[in-house]
């Protein structure tokens, strides 16, 4: 939109025009422009704002603001056209896709246009997340998302420097070719992961979060490590412009802090998932009635054990099958304040998929202790790691607890949730994580490529049970490829069994995320299914 | 002069009045008089002797094992159970008796002010008087080369060095590559609070190693060590003590407050600073939980505090407070 100065007299314009560009990019007073700063706080750090890194809930909101991808989500979960001018032509076989960009987009570095994007960057972008040279490590999603293009895998072994498969057709025309239908290839691009970057930015994710130049709404204006990001709207932006003029990103705000700082109004909003006991003190209170945000995830909470660590009696299916009838999932809800329903197997209830008829371990102590005398396996002990919100404590003892009537004894280690990605991403180095997957997108198959494939079993990856079964990558690999879901859906459900067979994680309760936000905070309907937040939509009042 | 000599040391050479007085220890029956005269000792007294009773016989006391988790017996859509003949105290959110848990928790709790305290005296009585004797001692090699040995500048600088030292930070550094547990939070506390203890120590031999008893030692031949341990340790040891006791206190304080910042005890041996640290988030919901362990802390320091003053009063009237 365009930007009107002030009418006064020529001289004092003259002199406005000098103070505002001297001041900075946003200094129109006319209603209608980015105004106000939305505060926005979270417990932890932000990983990586590197788009092929960045893989949290912290990470990606922020991503999302000074990236764009080339499809996006709508409020709901219908795509749309973002970076290209409308949806892609899908060839009849479903390999090739064609995306015509979108004219008049830059590429901003703190509020300035570097230059526009083209094709080039699209390509650059999409190869960057395959490369196995990205530092400090490569992306977890490489062979999860972008494996179905042709050519990749030769870029994932390093024999290759681009893949064959992502060509640019000319300025404006991007042709992605998949070596199988991928009905899921879609729904990765709209993931971060699919963000575009200017080619300039090389494979250095410690470079590029220091300096992004994105597309996006916002721009990166200052980052202080465990502190502030401060993201300033973008002036330069192709779409719509954001509401706040400012978005303050606050880190290592402690649980109980950020909490009653949305409840004064002194932030706008709570990153965080709401602690048990404010919870039930507002979710009565009249006060709160249009503060107070429920949203039910596709998501899980989960219990994964380290499958195959060596001498280990994690490793025997029927000590693992013990755990998983030991552990009381009812009284988890009781703690998370019925914030939820129970989880059986993988998928939750809203995804389609779910198999409600799926429950191989209903709660059954007397069975637990049958299967590890049957396993042979007295007792050991182990530790489980988790992070440092106050719900995950309990939920971590209330397990401890569990495990213990069976003979293991399970050391509880704490670890501030950054820290513990950290940590979960070496393999062997947690034997039991307690943790959460939140979909990326709402296809079952997002249940299980990032999570539980040999893939993700690596350095960096989310599959933290370190557990593999080929037979069941090659079955979930042929299953992405069936172009409609409701026809895939057999097929899911037969490889969510038998998975669960083998145990390498214990599904724990399906979330209902909640979060506080401030009076003045508007925009803000519902919670995004997948996003959770979209913070270029909201905005503050006064 | 003012007041009666009741020792055989005497002073020579020019003293402030008053100060024979301060240097002078008191005897025994003097200290016990003004002692039971004093109230602050028997309420000091008797509060610590309950807390360290209760932390003794805790196993007998605790009503329930403070890890079973009572989950039935915490009513429908309540969080925790309230206080019942069942639990005296209530109940935490994961059903564990609240009492049990305040319990085991003081035990947990004045093991790290009992560790803690004993490091931060002998060090600090090792230090203090090593270089308050010491001194610069000249040091000949043989060859004929001479020089002083900066052992008084080089302690002292060191508890500059402690006492400069950001603990907090050192605690959490450690806690992070080395995991939480009890004794390193003894440890990190004791390296804080032996810098002022050296001093307090250091300060007094500086005074008392010109007293005639030591040059009589000296001259009747008694080596370095033998004066620093068979005279002057006796001298310095009721200070020691006295400022020992009143660690405890500081010590279940910075315990809290390392545990406040998540570098304390670990999860599974819970003191009174982690209990309060966890509970924070139900100080407007179920306030019982956090003011509790709150309420055992502040009456142990209290108590420290009254009784180590009042010893401190008894046996020391005129010392400075560091």
């Amino acid at each position: 939109m365009d930007r009107r100065f002030p009418r006064t007299a020529a001289l004092t314009a003259a002199l406005l025009t000098t103070t505002a560009l001297a001041i900075g990019p946003v200094a129109a007073q006319e209603e209608g422009a980015p105004s106000g700063t939305l505060t926005i706080t979270f417990d932890s750090e932000v990983d990586s704002l590197d788009p092929a890194l960045g893989y949290d809930f912290v990470s990606w909101p922020a991503e999302r603001l000074i990236y764009e991808t080339l499809v996006t989500y709508d409020e709901g979960t219908t795509l749309v056209p973002q970076l290209a001018e409308r949806m892609p032509e899908i060839s009849d076989d479903g390999l090739t896709y064609t995306f015509t960009l979108r004219e008049g987009v830059d590429f901003v570095r703190g509020g300035e246009v570097v230059r526009p994007m083209t094709a080039d960057d699209v390509v650059f972008s999409l190869n960057r997340v395959l490369r196995p040279d990205l530092l400090p490590h490569p992306s977890p999603v490489s062979e999860a998302f972008f494996a179905s293009i042709a050519g990749a895998d030769a870029v994932i072994d390093g024999s290759a420097e681009t893949a064959e498969g992502l060509q640019a057709l000319d300025e404006r025309t991007v042709q992605i070719t998949l070596s199988a239908p991928d009905r899921t290839f879609i729904n990765a691009l709209a993931t971060p992961f699919g963000s575009v970057m200017p080619m300039e930015a090389g494979y250095d994710a410690t470079e590029s979060f220091a300096d992004p130049v994105g597309t996006g709404p916002y721009y990166l204006e200052s980052y202080t490590p465990g502190e502030l990001a401060v993201f300033t709207a973008n002036p330069h932006y192709w779409g719509d412009a954001p509401e706040a003029g400012t978005i303050d990103y606050a880190l290592l705000v402690p649980e109980e802090t950020g909490v009653q700082e949305a409840m004064a109004g002194e932030s706008d909003i709570d990153g965080d998932n709401l602690p048990t006991p404010i919870y039930q003190q507002v979710k009565d209170d009249p006060a709160y009635a249009d503060r107070l945000h429920r949203q039910s995830q596709l998501s899980f909470q989960y219990l994964s054990i380290d499958s195959s660590a060596e001498d280990s009696p994690l490793s025997d299916v029927r000590v693992r099958q013990a755990m998983a009838h030991a552990i009381d999932k009812e009284n988890i809800l009781r703690l998370a304040a019925g914030r939820g329903t129970i989880a059986n197997c993988l998928f939750p209830p809203e995804l389609p998929g779910f198999d409600a008829a799926c429950d191989p371990y209903p709660y059954d102590v007397d069975r637990a202790k049958a299967l590890m005398a049957e396993a042979g396996v007295e007792g050991f002990s182990t530790q489980l790691y988790t992070d440092t919100s106050e719900l995950s404590g309990l939920v971590a003892e209330s397990m401890a607890a569990d495990l213990a009537e069976i003979g293991i004894d399970v050391e509880v280690i704490t670890q501030d949730f950054d820290t513990l990605l950290g940590t979960i991403t070496v393999p062997h180095q947690a034997p039991l994580v307690s943790i959460g997957w939140f979909a990326d997108f709402p296809d079952p198959s997002n249940f299980i490529d990032p999570i539980l494939s040999c893939a993700a079993a690596v350095e960096g990856g989310a599959n933290s049970s370190w557990w593999c079964d080929p037979d069941i990558d090659t079955q979930a690999a042929e299953a992405r490829s069936i172009p409609s879901i409701e026809d895939a859906i057999p097929v899911y459900q037969d490889i969510q069994r038998r998975i669960m067979e083998q145990v390498p994680l214990v599904p724990l309760y399906n979330d209902t995320w909640t979060t506080l936000t401030s009076e003045r905070l508007t925009g803000l309907d519902e919670l995004h299914p997948i996003w959770l937040w979209e913070l270029a939509k909201y905005g503050v009042d006064g | 002069m003012s007041g009666r000599v009741e020792h055989a040391d005497f002073l020579i050479g020019d003293e402030p009045p008053g100060a024979e007085e301060a240097l002078a220890p008191t005897s025994a029956s003097r200290t016990r008089r003004s002692l039971v005269r004093d109230p602050a000792f028997w309420v000091g007294a008797t509060l610590v002797t309950l807390v360290v009773a209760s932390a003794v016989f805790a196993p007998w006391l605790a009503p329930h094992d403070p890890t079973h988790q009572f989950r039935r017996e915490i009513p429908l859509g309540e969080l925790s159970a309230p206080p019942s003949p069942m639990f005296p105290l209530g109940t935490d959110q994961l059903g564990r008796d609240y009492l049990s848990q305040l319990l085991y928790a003081g035990r947990a709790t004045l093991f790290v002010g009992l560790v803690a305290n004993t490091l931060a005296v002998f060090l600090g009585l090792v230090v203090g008087i090593v270089a308050g004797f010491v001194r610069s001692p000249r040091l000949r090699l043989p060859g004929g080369l001479a020089f002083s040995v900066p052992v008084e500048s080089g302690l002292m600088r060191l508890t500059d060095v402690g006492l400069a030292f950001p603990a907090l930070l050192l605690a959490m550094a450690l806690t992070s590559v080395l995991g939480r547990s009890l004794e390193l939070v003894s440890v990190v506390i004791a390296a804080v609070l032996w810098t002022t203890m050296a001093r307090l120590i250091y300060g007094r031999v500086l005074m008392l190693r010109s007293r005639e008893f030591v040059l009589a030692a000296r001259a009747l031949g008694t080596g370095n060590v033998g004066i620093m341990r068979r005279h002057l340790l006796p001298h310095v040891l009721p200070l020691a003590l006295v400022y020992g006791s009143l660690g405890i206190a500081t010590t279940i304080l910075f315990e809290a407050a390392l545990s406040f910042l998540g570098a304390g005890a670990p999860i599974d041996s819970p003191t009174w600073g982690t209990m309060l640290e966890r509970q924070t988030g139900s100080l407007t919901t179920d306030p019982r939980l956090p003011l509790l362990p709150a309420i055992a802390i502040f009456v142990t320091v209290l108590a420290f505090n009254l009784l180590g003053d009042a010893i401190r009063d008894a046996v020391d009237p005129h010392t400075q407070r560091t």
